[in-house]
């Protein structure tokens, strides 16, 4: 064994150990980095040579960095990234619908029409009575500003979600373009045989965040790089190239937006508005939006639609057939709705009558009949009474509005639920993620001294052959 | 399993956040006095809750129906009353003419006072609640009687409800009191034309005719007696009807209290709860985060 291999295998520990506090430092200035997966030093052994009849290595070397990394972990948090996007988005907009039909903080809808027919029980008491009739006319105006104040705030709702699509749209767009420029640097670096462990952190946590907004499936290719795509299929990125969503009012649906998608290296734009958020829009931000602003607000809509519908026409049907104390006779009580679909709205239900007069308490014409006439309040008052065929069954408006709140705080409750719920699982996942690549301080504290010991040993090594080869040249002297 | 510094951190932020949120809801019951303030937070016993609460504001509602009907009735049972009185002293001034002298000035004092009976009598007819003539059917805004005794009103029931479609009539017809029907007399006595006939017999002096009448005011007692009963009949179905809205209240006001009021001892103890594991999370999170291999080297 020559002095120049001492020197040569004291080099090798030098580099190889440094190298090692390298990996080191970078592990701890990363420790609060999203996303960053701890990473090993993996040494070897170099070479074996034989030197006079025995095998002796040459000293070390660094054969990998390794990145500690779950690829199934991965996949379980996109996933659940997805429902926690989808949920939060929809439990967000149900509180604010649950808001709307809270009767136990604030009187609303249900209490207006208890009101409205209490004013016709005490009109029955005393059907001539000008404050008895004024009562009718201001909770009849109660109610119609209940149902116009309901149905604006749960259009707002829905105008709300699709003004919120711009903003996901162009996070969606922003994250496959930086997926796909990642796919382009991964790919330069790993085909020089490194491996590019920063940008795959960034990567991964970018398809996270990617999954948050819109439901993603996707698939590592041989080359280093990801190809995306549409839970339901068209790609997003494909290798260097990304898809680009971009957003179109449909006139068809309140000038709502459709939304569109235009494939890596295509020119025509696709309507994916029915895909987009996979299945039924059940995944992620997009879909959850999707899914709140065409069908779960809608739903609360078409209620409140019957239930104003159902009121005007009973009260209706029996008011025309009465007379009010000017003799006046065939007059509708609220506007006749013609379509039930929108009736809830503003230019939908709306107080026909303006005069006290004109209230029909009388079945007959109070000028011959009498003015103490209170047959006809009295059958409207009991209408609130009547069980009525409605979509929810047989039932009173009254249990037919407090099956609608039901049904809101099922929606809230649901939503939470799936919320926690995925919550739950995230966490669980993240400390799974964290135990398997998160970055424990005393550890890399632990192997920064058990490197710089080595270092240091290394340089002793190189002193060490350094004397050798002077007591050596000082022989020669 | 390895822990990392960020495994501790996220498990003290997560401890103390579920801490936090059960620490809010109990404050929120706390301060409501609600087990459920909003329908997520139950939405069966929600809508029960709200469909007991729509049972006791229509509970109200009946009650104020009932208390119109016992005025009603009250009123119409002292007008009956008086009208009982009324005629009794018409009999027995009658009595006293037939039976006793025919001294002319006593007749003609006799007379005039059955006439100012008559009137008083008319007058128990009128009589008015609220301005509402409660003897005259659905034309209760202008006097029932005239004058001279004719029926202006109608014969309507004023029906209201004294629970959820069981509607009950508080007013009477004049008519059938006062009258015996439509046309006079076809149903019961004709009180008003009894009076008629008694002044007009006695100042012609025919005491028969007039004794004749004595019989006539005895039906129109009996008359005005059975309408008295009957009223006595309504009150106690408003009474009974009263008590039944009274329980009904009282009960579902218990039963709503049950679904929808805290036990606030109990909110008030696991709030203590709540506050005592909340320090004891920061204290010991204070002490985990500050190990660190650090401290130990130099």
């Amino acid at each position: 064994m020559s002095i120049q291999s001492i020197l040569d295998i004291g080099k090798s520990g030098i580099t190889a150990q440094r190298l090692a506090l390298e990996v080191t430092s970078e592990n701890i200035t990363n420790v609060n980095t999203p996303g960053y997966s701890r990473q090993t030093t993996i040494f070897q052994t170099s070479f074996v040579t034989e030197e006079r009849g025995f095998p002796l290595g040459t000293g070390v070397n660094v054969a990998e960095i390794q990145r500690a990394y779950d690829d199934f972990l991965q996949t379980q948090l996109k996933t659940e990234a997805s429902t926690t996007g989808w949920s939060s988005t929809v439990l967000a907009s149900m509180k604010r619908a649950e808001q709307l039909f809270n009767e136990f903080t604030a009187d609303g809808l249900g209490k207006s029409m208890q009101e409205f027919f209490a004013a016709w029980q005490d009109l029955t008491a005393n059907p001539q009575g000008q404050p008895e009739r004024q009562a009718v006319l201001a909770r009849a105006q109660q109610v119609v500003d209940q149902f116009h104040r309901i149905n604006g705030y749960l259009t707002d709702i829905k105008r709300e979600a699709n003004q919120s699509l711009e903003g996901i749209t162009s996070d969606v767009n922003e994250s496959l373009t930086r997926i796909a420029s990642l796919n382009d640097q991964i790919k330069l670096i790993e085909i020089r045989g490194a491996r590019a462990n920063e940008l795959r952190d960034q990567r991964d946590l970018l398809v996270r965040q990617l999954s948050e907004k819109v439901g993603i499936t996707y698939l590592e290719q041989t080359d280093g790089t990801l190809n995306v795509s549409l839970s339901l299929g068209p790609p997003l990125v494909l290798g260097n190239k990304a898809a680009e969503l971009s957003l179109e009012p449909d006139a068809a649906n309140n000038g709502y937006y459709k939304i569109f998608a235009t494939s890596p290296g295509d020119n025509t734009a696709v309507d994916i508005s029915s895909i987009v958020g996979g299945p039924n829009n059940s995944q992620g931000r997009m879909g959850g939006t999707l899914q709140v602003r065409d069908s779960l607000v809608n739903g609360f809509l078409s209620d409140l639609d019957e239930l104003a519908s159902s009121l005007a026409t009973e009260v209706n049907s029996l008011h025309s057939a009465g007379f009010g104390l000017n003799s006046s006779t065939g007059l509708d009580f609220f506007t006749a709705p013609t379509v039930t679909s929108g009736y809830s709205g503003i230019g939908g239900i709306q107080l026909a009558i303006s005069k006290t007069a004109d209230i029909a308490a009388a079945s007959v014409d109070p000028v011959t009949g009498g003015t103490g006439n209170n047959l006809n309040s009295r059958a409207i008052a009991s209408v609130y009474d009547k069980v009525l065929a409605t979509s929810g069954g047989n039932m009173t408006m009254e249990a037919f509005y407090n099956a609608l709140v039901g049904k809101v705080g099922v929606a809230v409750q649901d939503a939470q639920r799936s919320s926690d719920l995925s919550e739950g699982i995230i966490k669980q996942l993240d400390t799974l993620r964290e135990s398997q690549s998160g970055v424990s301080l005393d550890e890399e504290l632990a192997n920064l001294i058990k490197y710089q010991k080595a270092y240091e040993g290394a340089a002793k090594l190189v002193n060490v052959g350094t004397e050798m080869l002077d007591t050596i040249l000082g022989l020669i002297r | 399993m390895r822990v990392t510094q960020n495994t501790t951190a996220n498990l003290v932020a997560n401890n103390l956040q579920v801490i936090r949120r059960r620490t809010e809801e109990l404050e929120q019951q706390a301060s409501t006095g609600l087990k459920v303030s909003k329908p997520s937070d139950d939405p069966v016993t929600a809508q029960q809750i709200l469909n007991l609460k729509a049972r006791i504001a229509a509970g109200d509602q009946y009650g104020r129906n009932i208390s119109n009907g016992i005025a009603w009735l009250t009123m119409g049972e002292s007008a009956m009353s008086e009208m009982g009185n009324v005629l009794t002293r018409a009999k027995e001034l009658t009595l006293q003419m037939v039976t006793g002298t025919n001294n002319p000035d006593a007749v003609t004092a006799g007379i005039n006072e059955l006439t100012q009976l008559k009137q008083q009598f008319l007058q128990m007819g009128n009589t008015q609640l609220n301005g509402k003539f409660i003897f005259g059917g659905f034309k209760n805004d202008t006097p029932a009687f005239d004058t001279t005794g004719n029926f202006l009103g109608t014969n309507d029931a004023m029906m209201v409800e004294v629970d959820r479609g069981a509607p009950i009539q508080i007013n009477y017809s004049g008519a059938d009191l006062l009258r015996g029907g439509t046309p006079p007399g076809s149903s019961g006595t004709d009180i008003v034309a009894a009076f008629d006939n008694l002044i007009t017999a006695l100042g012609s002096n025919d005491m028969t005719t007039a004794q004749n009448q004595i019989t006539e005011l005895d039906n129109g007692l009996s008359q005005i007696l059975a309408f008295r009963t009957d009223i006595g009949a309504r009150r106690n179905r408003l009474d009974a009807a009263n008590s039944v809205i009274e329980d009904m209240k009282f009960s579902t006001t218990k039963i709503m209290s049950d679904k929808q009021d805290i036990d606030i001892m109990q909110v008030i103890s696991d709030l203590s709860k709540q506050e005592t594991a909340y320090q004891a999370a920061i204290a010991a999170s204070a002490k985990v985060s500050q190990v660190s291999l650090l401290d130990y080297l130099t």
